[in-house]
């Protein structure tokens, strides 16, 4: 038995080599980060609350998917209760016990199943969201890993001896030095990279169970503004897309890879990890749609944006910045701070907007409104009702935002049925009038913080000056800047939508609706009270006051898919093949909803936009004075 | 009384449309069966006034009834269907000179109300005088009293066109130049003026004897002064002359020939040539005439072949193009371009408000649309409810045998 | 080549606010694509045209000229010592007088050739070719040897995006010529209120009552204000009626002019 004392030492020796060799290849490529700037991290807190944030948060996002939930759970919980299990027989008295060996073996043998759980998604053919390459030979390393591993154990629990030994500790070796190997460029880079983002997350308070959507407010007195390349992103930033798995669930959620625009996240994910290294393996996932294959300079000093660089410019003003990708991402990767940092250069350094979008962008700055339009005229769409103006009432309970979809007629009415309801309710309201400026939402997305800020200090020195409780607002861009964006700035403000402004006064008794089931109606969530404010269940709860028959579109509430208003997409007007609201509206359509019910004036403009369409689009606020006025 | 009675009657009969069974009036012409005179107050002021003296006095007991040159408009009608009297001025006591842009020999539009306000500033005792380069037709009935065409420049040559334009209104000695303020006219006009060392009060939207009006500091403020020397005219400001034709008659001025280029380097410009707006390039938001397709459309080879025959600039409404059987570029609407065209013709399309906001600049719609209720059938000039697939051939027929009619 | 931008402080047509006149922002297009071009503004405040500095310009010199001076002797001063091969302006400064005779007299003053409404140059200190704009899309293509002062017209190249970074980078450098002997005030004038007068309507009726123009302005006049509607016409009576109305208009030329 003189040949089993050494497999005793050498089967636990290979996972410290293994362990060992994993470290390297981590600190080889953590040396990169190095080049990103620095960042604010609560390291303590935040190793403390890694449990937490993985086995809840983390698996909350996989379990949306059962097949991976389950051979996640099965092939990671595995490799690491065996793997953790052999390294410690490195102690003789451990070693010696054979029955120690048994559960090792089942150790590796839960693995072995996993392993092949994980080859069934990509044997005989792969799914298509995921990406290929160095992913291809993951299989074959856990199983070679699992099966060498599980028939070590079962020899040293048996006590066998003989040539099955080297041949199946060989196997082991094989699969298990290969697996550490791939921690610098290949799959299991997201073991290592992911558990250290989820301790050095930049936006710890998404675990804290409240949306922490707003973006950071740039300083525009540093020395560079935004990220022109990989060393402008904060380290722990580089690090966050290192954790990125190549799964593709952010491609298969994204409104602009739907619609045949330039923008595939994952790639896009992808390409900032490949910009950091010439070393990187070559992407093999989906790619931009259009077929664009341009590779560009790399490094961490190489401009990532740019007709020849890696990320065309096309491919950043595709997106909508509806978080549909971080929402589904299961590694929390923020891909919307990508974008808005790699659009921040591009607009405050190189003014490099696209050219659609320059004229709607020099006018919020010049004249406080992205059409150019008078200030005074926001209040045109309520010619013939009494609009109380905050500068002749000095405060009221109530301060209603307008926002830009007062200048458009389609959305006056949806304004004018508001109006009604709060008169109706007997609310003490009033507009800030010629007074309001637009919160500077469009120029934000777009990347020009400058004007944003000018904007916001300016509509919080309005402000003010005013008494109010609350803000109510029909526009969900206009709340999520009030609210979550505008504090960083110095303003803080109660803020309501007006959905649940409504249930409100209909659960206070001030509003009493009729009910009318013969209405069959489907809501679309705007993105921005959904994802960006976590409000899914007022818009729905008022509907279900006015007893509508309602049904829900295959993604609905916080996955619900972006009708293509929001971050300035429609001003930058990438072209695709299909048309967002086009796609958007097809799916309400498979409801055989007739009323499609929305909440924000952006998806009010690009659902009606859809030629062709069946179902009429009405904002909640008009369904609710219909069932109002039906009551009396 | 001073004043006759009206005849009511006469005044009807001598309206009376002849030769119809059914009695119809021309109530636009002008009621002369009373025979009564029109008075003209501003010459019977000047009637009363008291010769000789430095302040203005006036006589009030004296009426005077001038049967002055004006009075001469009130006409029978019969006698309209002559030739219109031409107004001669035989001494004008100063004058008020027009240079016009005059394209291509014919006045235009904005040529016209330049005229117009020239005349208003002459008054009754001041004459116009235009100042063509090169000959210019109908400039008479447009209101001037002379005329005074100065040799065309060959070729682009601002600077001598400058100095043949001053010499000769320093041998005029009007009181007032106007200029159109166009392209051209704009830029003759300061250059003229930087030459004379005259200000020159630009785009006047008011010309009136007592003062000119203009925009400034972003329109935000209006500036008033009395007229001066050299002023511009803004388009579509001020009225066409609609009075009768006048005399046109020819001046030479003495030292016409131009005064040598005062440019110590004369041959600086070294070549100037036109390149003329091809309609099936040049920018939507550019064009004068766009012919537009629309979802109602399937055949949009014919509907190129109708761009071409009309020789428009072809546009399209946004469901052509995201469908990508029309470039991106020529979407018309708030999303795609916003057009300044003279007119446009929109076949198939039943008009977004989005796409109505594209062509809310635009002056004459004609419309082609199955569509009664369609909302570009409201907004067209001529609309015909007929499927544009059947008319396109039908327009394409008709020009082909005009132009065989006229080869 | 050195390339001199005219800048004025104007304001935004519908909000007030001091902003660099379109014109301008276009004329530095023009300029930044040709090569280094510094801006040149008088007048009492060099705030006023720091927006240039963010569309393509990187060094402004400021004249200080007090309010109600005339700053073209300031300029042209500037301007002949400077010797630029080319000089360009907006068609009409913006927030003044709007006369947009600076440019005129600045060439008069300087003797330089005046090219006004381009919309594109090209080519280089020698020889320069410029495109001028004859409205609807037709160009008169001129070139030019020696300085040249051009103003720019609404049809060129749409401005470059301002980008905030570049206009911190940017510099003011203000380069004296206080008010001097031969600074006259510019005319007085009186100033009210802009008050917008009613465009005229084509094809109304000169004369005639108050009560036959206000018919042919609200287009109750008939049919050629109106419009007519032709329902389920033959196609061929259709294309008559179409062909006859863009002839009226005059958009279309007539057939027997056409085939000459």
């Amino acid at each position: 038995m003189t040949s089993l004392m050494p497999l005793t030492t050498v089967f636990p020796g290979l996972v410290w080599l293994m362990a060992a060799l994993a470290l390297v290849q981590g600190l080889r490529r953590a040396a990169l980060w190095r080049v990103g700037a620095a960042a604010p991290v609560a390291w303590l807190d935040g190793l403390a609350k890694l449990p937490k944030r993985y086995l809840v948060d983390v698996h909350h996002v996989v379990a949306r998917d059962a097949y991976a939930s389950r051979m996640h759970a099965v092939v990671a919980g595995g490799l690491l209760a065996a793997s953790i299990l052999t390294a410690l027989a490195i102690l003789p008295p451990i070693a010696g016990f054979r029955p120690y060996w048994f559960v090792v073996a089942l150790a590796f043998g839960v693995t072995a199943v996993g392993s092949l759980l994980v080859g069934a998604r990509r044997y005989p053919s792969k799914q298509k969201r995921l990406s290929a390459g160095r992913f291809q030979i993951l299989p074959f390393l856990l199983v070679a890993y699992a099966v060498g591993g599980t028939a070590t154990a079962l020899l040293l629990a048996f006590g066998i001896g003989g040539v099955f030994a080297p041949l199946a500790l060989a196997l082991a070796a094989a699969g298990g030095l290969g697996l550490a190997f791939e921690v610098r460029h290949g799959p299991m880079r997201h073991a290592a990279a992911g558990a250290l983002h989820l301790v050095a997350h930049p936006r710890p308070g998404r675990f804290e169970g409240r949306p922490d959507t707003a973006l950071q407010p740039l300083d525009l007195d540093a020395p560079r503004l935004g990220s022109e390349m990989p060393a402008d992103f904060t380290w722990n930033r580089l690090l966050s897309y290192d954790a990125c798995v190549s799964c593709g669930r952010c491609e298969i959620a994204c409104p602009a890879f739907a619609a045949g625009q330039p923008l595939n996240p994952k790639r896009l994910i992808q390409d900032l990890v490949a910009g950091l290294s010439p070393a990187e393996p070559a992407y093999a996932g989906n790619p931009y749609p259009g077929g664009r294959q341009a590779q560009g300079e790399r490094g961490a000093l190489a401009g990532l944006i740019g007709p020849d660089a890696r990320i065309h410019p096309d491919t950043l003003w595709s997106c909508t910045t509806c978080r549909a990708c971080v929402e589904e991402c299961p590694m929390m990767i923020e891909h919307v701070d990508a974008v808005v940092s790699l659009r921040r250069h591009q607009t405050l350094e190189r003014g490099a907007l696209p050219d659609k979008a320059v004229g709607p962008v020099t006018e919020l700055r010049q004249s406080g409104d992205p059409g150019g339009r008078p200030l005074s005229a926001r209040t045109d769409f309520a010619a013939g009702v009494d609009l109380p103006v905050m500068a002749e009432r000095g405060g009221a309970e109530i301060l209603l935002w307008l926002g830009e979809g007062a200048y458009d007629l389609r959305y006056g009415r949806s304004l004018r049925a508001l109006i009604r309801l709060l008169r109706e309710a007997g609310v003490d309201f009033a507009v800030l009038g010629a007074e309001e400026r637009d919160t500077g939402d469009l120029a934000r997305r777009l990347g020009d913080e400058a004007t944003f800020q000018a904007l916001a200090r300016e509509n919080i020195a309005t402000l003010a000056k005013y008494r109010f409780e609350r803000i109510v607002t029909a526009d969900p861009h206009a709340l999520h800047a009030l609210r979550n964006e505008y504090p960083a700035m110095g303003g803080r403000y109660t803020l309501a939508h007006h959905t649940a402004f409504l249930l409100e006064l209909i659960r206070a008794g001030k509003l009493n609706p009729a009910r009318l089931p013969d209405l069959s109606v489907t809501y679309h969530d705007p993105c921005y009270l959904a994802r960006y404010n976590g409000e899914t269940e007022a818009p729905r709860a008022v509907l279900d006051a006015i007893g509508v028959s309602r049904s829900e579109m295959a993604r609905s509430g916080k996955r619900a898919m972006c009708c293509g208003g929001g971050g300035g997409a429609p001003v930058s007007d990438i072209p695709g093949e299909r048309r967002i609201p086009d796609i958007r509206m097809a799916q309400a359509a498979e409801t055989g909803a007739g009323i499609v019910a929305v909440a924000c004036p952006s998806c009010t403009a690009m659902l009606e936009g859809v030629t062709g369409r069946h179902a009429e689009i009405r904002d909640i606020a008009e369904l609710l004075l219909q069932a109002v006025e039906a009551g009396r | 009384m001073t004043r006759p009675r009206r005849d009511p009657r006469a005044e009807r009969a001598s309206i009376q449309v002849a030769g119809e069974a059914r009695p119809r009036f021309d109530r636009t012409a002008r009621r002369t069966g009373s025979g009564r005179p029109r008075r003209d107050p501003r010459a019977e002021r000047a009637g009363q006034r008291v010769a000789g003296e430095s302040r203005p006095r006036y006589d009030l007991s004296q009426t005077v009834r001038f049967d002055a040159a004006v009075i001469t408009e009130a006409q029978p009608k019969t006698a309209a269907v002559a030739p219109p009297k031409i107004l001669v001025l035989e001494n004008p006591a100063f004058l008020v000179a027009v240079v016009p842009d005059a394209p291509g020999g014919r006045l235009s539009s904005h040529d016209r109300q330049v005229l117009g306000a020239a005349r208003a500033l002459a008054g009754r005792e001041g004459g116009v005088a235009i100042l063509t380069l090169g000959p210019c037709e109908g400039v008479g009935p447009a209101g001037a009293d002379r005329c005074l065409p100065l040799e065309a420049v060959e070729g682009y040559d601002p600077a001598s066109q400058t100095a043949r334009v001053a010499a000769a209104l320093t041998a005029l000695a009007a009181r007032h130049v106007l200029f159109p303020e166009s392209l051209d006219g704009g830029d003759l006009a300061r250059r003229v003026a930087v030459r004379l060392g005259e200000p020159v009060f630009t785009n006047a939207e008011v010309v009136a004897a007592n003062g000119l009006v203009r925009p400034a500091k972003g329109r935000r403020v209006e500036q008033r002064v009395a007229p001066g020397m050299l002023a511009t005219v803004a388009p579509d400001a001020v009225a066409e002359y609609g009075g009768p034709p006048r005399e046109a008659r020819l001046l030479s001025v003495d030292g016409e020939a131009p005064t040598p280029s005062p440019q110590k380097n004369p041959k600086r410009i070294v070549s100037a040539a036109r390149v003329p707006a091809d309609p099936a390039t040049v920018p939507l938001a550019l064009a004068e005439f766009v012919v537009s397709a629309g979802n109602g459309l399937t055949d949009l080879d014919t509907f190129r072949q109708v761009v071409a025959a009309l020789h428009a600039t072809p546009g399209a409404s946004r469901v052509l193009c995201d469908a990508g059987l029309m470039p991106r570029h020529t979407q018309v609407g708030a999303s795609g371009t916003v057009l300044a065209a003279t007119c446009y013709f929109a076949l198939g399309i039943s008009g977004a408000p989005q796409h109505l906001q594209g062509v809310a600049g635009c002056e004459h719609v004609v419309a082609v649309n199955t569509d009664l209720h369609a909302a570009m059938i409201e907004r067209a000039g001529l609309a015909i409810v007929q499927d544009a697939q059947v008319v396109m051939p039908a327009l394409l027929r008709l020009l082909e045998q005009e132009a065989g009619e006229n080869a | 080549m050195k390339i001199v931008v005219l800048l004025s402080a104007g304001r935004h047509p519908v909000s007030g606010a001091p902003v660099l006149p379109r014109m301008e922002a276009q004329a530095i297009r023009i300029a930044a694509a040709l090569g280094e071009a510094v801006g040149l503004h008088a007048g009492p405040d060099a705030e006023a045209v720091r927006e240039a500095l963010g569309l393509g310009l990187t060094h402004i010199e400021h004249i200080a000229v007090a309010d109600g001076l005339d700053p073209v002797p300031a300029l042209a001063a500037r301007l002949a010592a400077m010797a630029p091969d080319l000089v360009l302006a907006g068609r009409r400064g913006q927030g003044g007088p709007e006369s947009g005779i600076v440019p005129y007299a600045l060439a008069e003053a300087l003797d330089l050739l005046l090219i006004p409404d381009v919309v594109a140059v090209s080519g280089g200190p020698d020889t320069l070719t410029l495109d001028q704009s004859l409205g609807r899309g037709a160009l008169r293509r001129v070139a030019v040897r020696g300085p040249v002062l051009a103003t720019v017209h609404p049809d060129a190249a749409a401005p470059l995006a301002y980008a905030f970074g570049k206009a911190r980078r940017g510099t003011i450098e203000l380069v004296g010529a206080a008010a001097k002997a031969t600074d006259v005030p510019e005319a007085v004038v009186e100033e009210r209120p802009y008050r917008r007068r009613p465009k005229l309507v084509k094809g109304a009726p000169t004369g005639g009552s108050a009560a036959e123009r206000l018919k042919a302005a609200t287009g109750e006049g008939g049919s050629a204000t109106k419009g007519r509607l032709l329902v389920e016409p033959d196609p061929e009576e259709a294309a008559r009626e179409i062909l006859a109305h863009l002839r009226q208009i005059g958009v279309l030329a007539d057939a027997s002019k056409s085939a000459k």
